[in-house]
Order: structure tokens, then C-alpha cells, then sequence
């Protein structure tokens, strides 16, 4: 019988930096975009901006963290011919160097930068935060061997994770805050909900684009059905999905300020730590695919 | 100038595990890792079952996706065709190990004694085996087979041909067409595992009977 195992290497901190690259730069396009959108907008607009470059940033940390040799780590942008990762440290590298100099010259200490210097300084951002987003999936797409992660499905599910994770932590911080919740908030919460059903759809084509090769459907059922299943169900798909789509429906539709400033407020924070979840539940359902000699599949040792 | 191979013998091989052994004590790898492996598979159903053994090296393959994936420059490619990890550029980011469809990338997170239970200092085998890991290679990079490059240069096999009871294992020159194991690979049909990842590897298999 022919078993296979799920590689044991990358696990919550690679999760982490997954994650919070995606949030950070995703609440950082949310700040860009929200900054076209008129001065009822500036404050939210702030909020993303400034969330961006410390989010990614702590990522970055967290996967310098875990490295066998994180003194090497700068080593990493050697090889942007051939290798995914040293294309990302150089994208991720240059969005952090913008989003802190938009923070610095917009939000803290100076705050003298002209409209127009900041809608380009916003423009570049935008690419390269949303070459970060993308690029998560991508990593992971590049080891051909593992199914499960070797799918053009994985960089649009965690765009669109990156996306909503980002929207809804600048939901958060501005509910904290205290921004009164209409308006521009609740637009906001609008296109997260658009966002979370995209979602719904992408991670439903992403289990079915699973099916075609052993070592895939083993991974997916490890995850829908094995050990990672309470973690799938009750990590992603209740907390990542279903609570903040539900709350934030009832929040934009039947609720008003202080009702509708709790309720974005718990499903912001439920659906964030869905999108960390996600991160984790793809690392542990990577599965290399089984060696095959004649009639024989051999399952790869555990690596 | 060559490009340096391996041939093994499915249906010679018995699945003694000399090979794993002799590799550890030919290179002194610690506890978790093995460049030279056998593995297990089973087919069929009761009563008509087969059980086959898989013994493995680092395939150094023309085309490595170990290579491929290595964002620092630490893993290089020489002439002969063994693809070496360069210890000092390697960051531990382990993407090879998720890149390689064969297993062949191994990391030890932290040396390991094998005998936990002992007291007092490491036995002085185990003392030595420590300081010569310690020196190559080390705790958190990513290691793997070289085809005992050390041994080949001084004219030797490597040790797990060397060593193998049943000569399941041949080691030689894949662009010499005339050398023992391309006219294996030739006259027995000779395949690679796995070859849809496009890596060609330059260990080949003898079919089982």
C-alpha cells in the first residue's frame, strides 16, 4: 500500500511570513486605492498605508527567523534568473524600501509630500505590493514535485486571501480607532464581503484542480478528510470564511454604528486569523509525488 | 570532463540497507540523514502481493530543480556533472528540499547523538563523527550526496558500490558510451525515475524482472 506523508519543513512561521506579506501588502493597496477615492476616504487611506511596511516587514522577520542560517539571509536576491525566491526578496525588498518611504514622507514625522509625488510613490507601490501578494502563491507553485502547490490556482487564492486579509485589517485598526462606521467603512466592508465569496469559489477550484495525480488527491484528502481537516473547517472555513462573511453581512445591512463597529470588529479579527490558517493548512498538505519504477510507486521519506 | 552516473539494479538488490549504512559511516552524516537510502513498496493484493526495493543517491541531475530553485547561488553544478551545496552561501531556506522530486536534499536542524541515553561526553566514534560533520557540512544547510567525490578522486568507487553484496549498484561515466554502465543502461533498458519533472537525472534504474 502505497503511503505517502506531507512534508514536515515549512510549517506557522513560513505561514506567518506568508501571511503577513499578503496582508500587509494587501492592506497597503487598500490604503493606495482609498487614497483616489476623496477626503472622506484620507483617514482610511492613512490607516492602510501605514499598515503595509510593518506587516511585511514582521513577515520578513519571522522568515529570516527560520532559516538554518539566517546570517546568510542576505544572500537570498543572488539568483533572480532562475529562482522564485530571489525574485521575491527583490520584490518584497523594493515594496517594503517604498511603503516605508510613503509612511515616512506622508504619515510620520514629515507630512509634507505633495499629492502628486504620493499618487506616484502609490502607483509604484501598487505593483510591486501586488507583485508580493501574488508571488506567495507563486514560491510555493515552484516546487514542481508537490502537487498540491504546483497549481496556477494557488497565487489567485492567495491573492484574493491577501486581499480580504488586508481589507479587513484596515477594517480593524479603524473600528479601534474609533472611525464612525458609515460611509467609506462600510463600502469597505462591502467589497471585502464581494471579496470573501471570490474567495469561497477560488478555494472550491482550488481543491478541484486537485484531483489529477495521486500525490494531489492524498493532499486533499489529508486536508478535507485527514489530520488537517479540523484545522481546514474550523480554522479556515468557519473562522476565514464563514463568520466574517455573515457578520459582515449583518453589519452592512442590518446594523449601525457602535452594533456595526463590534461586528466588524470580531470579524475582522476571525477572518485574519482564517487567512493565517489558510497559509498553514496549503504548508501542511504539501505532499512530493510518490517515485515510480515500473509497477512499483514508492512514497518519498519524510523530508 | 564526464558526466558521472549511477546504475542500479532493481532486481539485484535484496534490501539489506548496506548501502544506508555504509554511506553514513563513509561520510558521517548524523541521525535524520541518509544520502544513500532504500525504500519499500508493495503491489498487488493478497495472495498475489510483490515487494520491491528502492535504493537511492542524490540523482545529480543535468537538469537540477535543486538548482533551479536556490536563491543564493550556494548550489553550483562542476564539470563533471555533481551538484554540490557550497556551505558558506547556503541560508537554509530548504526551498530544495521542496523543489527535489527525488528526497536528495537532506538538513540537519541540530546535530543529534544517536545514544540520548548515554551519560557524560559523546563515545570518541561518535565524538569523531561529530568533527568531521561539523567541518564539511553542519547543522541547519542543506546537504547531499557528491557520488563520494573525495573517494572517486583518489581512484576509489564510491562507498556504497563499494560496498553493495549483491552489485546491485555501478558507478561510471554516462558520456563514455563505451563504460559499464552506459552499456547496462543500453543493453537491460535502462530508465529514470520520475522523468515528467524534466530534471534528467543521471542515475539510472535496471527494470525489475
Amino acid at each position: 500500500m502505497l503511503i505517502l506523508k506531507a512534508q514536515t519543513k515549512w510549517r506557522w512561521i513560513i505561514a506567518g511570513y506568508l501571511f503577513l506579506a499578503g496582508l500587509g501588502a494587501g492592506a497597503y493597496i487598500t490604503g493606495v486605492v482609498a487614497g483616489f477615492l476623496g477626503d472622506e476616504w484620507a483617514q482610511l487611506s492613512k490607516i492602510g498605508v501605514a499598515l503595509g511596511f510593518p506587516c511585511v516587514a514582521v513577515g520578513c522577520g519571522l522568515l529570516i527567523f527560520d532559516l538554518g542560517r539566517p546570517l546568510n539571509f542576505w544572500r537570498a536576491a543572488m539568483r533572480p534568473n532562475t529562482s522564485w525566491m530571489a525574485r521575491g526578496t527583490i520584490i518584497i525588498s523594493t515594496f517594503m524600501v517604498l511603503g516605508a518611504i510613503h509612511i515616512a514622507f506622508w504619515i510620520w514625522p514629515f507630512g509634507g509630500l505633495s499629492a502628486g509625488a504620493r499618487a506616484v510613490i502609490g502607483m509604484l507601490g501598487i505593483v510591486f505590493a501586488f507583485s508580493t501578494m501574488v508571488y506567495t502563491g507563486i514560491l510555493l507553485g515552484a516546487a514542481r514535485p508537490i502537487a498540491f502547490w504546483s497549481t496556477a490556482l494557488l497565487p489567485v487564492l492567495f491573492f484574493i486571501s491577501a486581499a480580504s486579509t488586508g481589507v479587513m485589517a484596515v477594517i480593524l485598526t479603524a473600528s479601534l480607532m474609533g472611525v464612525p462606521h458609515s460611509g467609506a467603512i462600510t463600502t469597505l466592508a462591502r467589497a471585502d464581503i464581494i471579496l470573501l465569496i471570490l474567495e469561497v469559489f477560488a478555494v472550491a477550484m482550488y481543491f478541484q484542480a486537485t484531483h489529477r495525480v495521486p500525490e494531489g488527491r492524498e493532499s486533499a484528502r489529508l486536508v478535507l478528510r485527514g489530520q488537517v481537516a479540523p484545522l481546514f473547517w474550523l480554522g479556515f472555513a468557519l473562522l476565514g470564511l464563514v463568520i466574517p462573511l455573515a457578520l459582515e453581512v449583518v453589519g452592512v445591512f442590518a446594523l449601525h454604528d457602535g452594533g456595526a463597529a463590534t461586528a466588524a470588529i470580531v470579524a475582522s479579527i476571525s477572518g485574519i486569523i482564517g487567512g493565517l490558517i489558510l497559509r498553514q493548512v496549503v504548508l501542511s498538505g504539501g505532499i512530493h509525488a510518490p517515485l515510480r519504477a515500473g509497477r512499483f510507486e514508492f512514497g518519498l521519506p519524510i523530508i | 570532463m564526464a558526466r558521472y552516473g549511477f546504475v542500479i539494479d532493481l532486481k539485484r538488490c535484496y534490501g539489506c540497507y548496506t548501502c544506508q549504512v555504509v554511506c553514513k559511516a563513509a561520510n558521517h552524516t548524523p541521525k535524520g540523514i541518509d544520502w544513500a537510502r532504500c525504500v519499500q513498496a508493495e503491489t498487488g493484493s493478497f495472495p498475489s502481493t510483490l515487494r520491491q526495493m528502492l535504493p537511492m543517491v542524490c540523482m545529480q541531475c543535468a537538469e537540477p530543480a535543486c538548482l533551479e530553485v536556490c536563491p543564493t547561488g550556494a548550489t553550483q553544478q562542476d564539470e563533471n556533472g555533481i551538484v554540490t551545496v557550497d556551505q558558506d552561501l547556503c541560508m537554509g531556506c530548504k526551498y530544495c528540499m521542496m523543489a527535489c522530486p527525488y528526497g536528495s536534499r537532506q538538513v540537519v536542524d541540530a546535530w543529534e547523538t544517536y545514544f540520548p541515553d548515554a551519560e557524560g561526553a559523546l563515545d570518541p566514534y561518535e565524538a569523531y563523527a561529530r568533527k568531521k560533520w561539523d567541518e564539511k557540512y553542519g547543522s541547519g544547510v542543506a546537504t547531499k550526496c557528491d557520488y563520494c567525490m573525495d573517494r572517486v578522486k583518489q581512484g576509489l568507487q564510491p562507498a556504497c558500490v563499494e560496498a553493495c553484496p549483491s552489485k546491485a549498484r555501478t558507478f561510471g561515466d554516462l558520456d563514455d558510451p563505451e563504460s559499464e554502465i552506459s552499456i547496462l543502461i543500453r543493453r537491460e533498458g535502462g530508465f529514470q525515475l520520475n522523468p515528467e519533472f524534466g530534471t534528467d537525472p543521471s542515475c539510472y534504474y535496471l527494470p525489475v524482472r
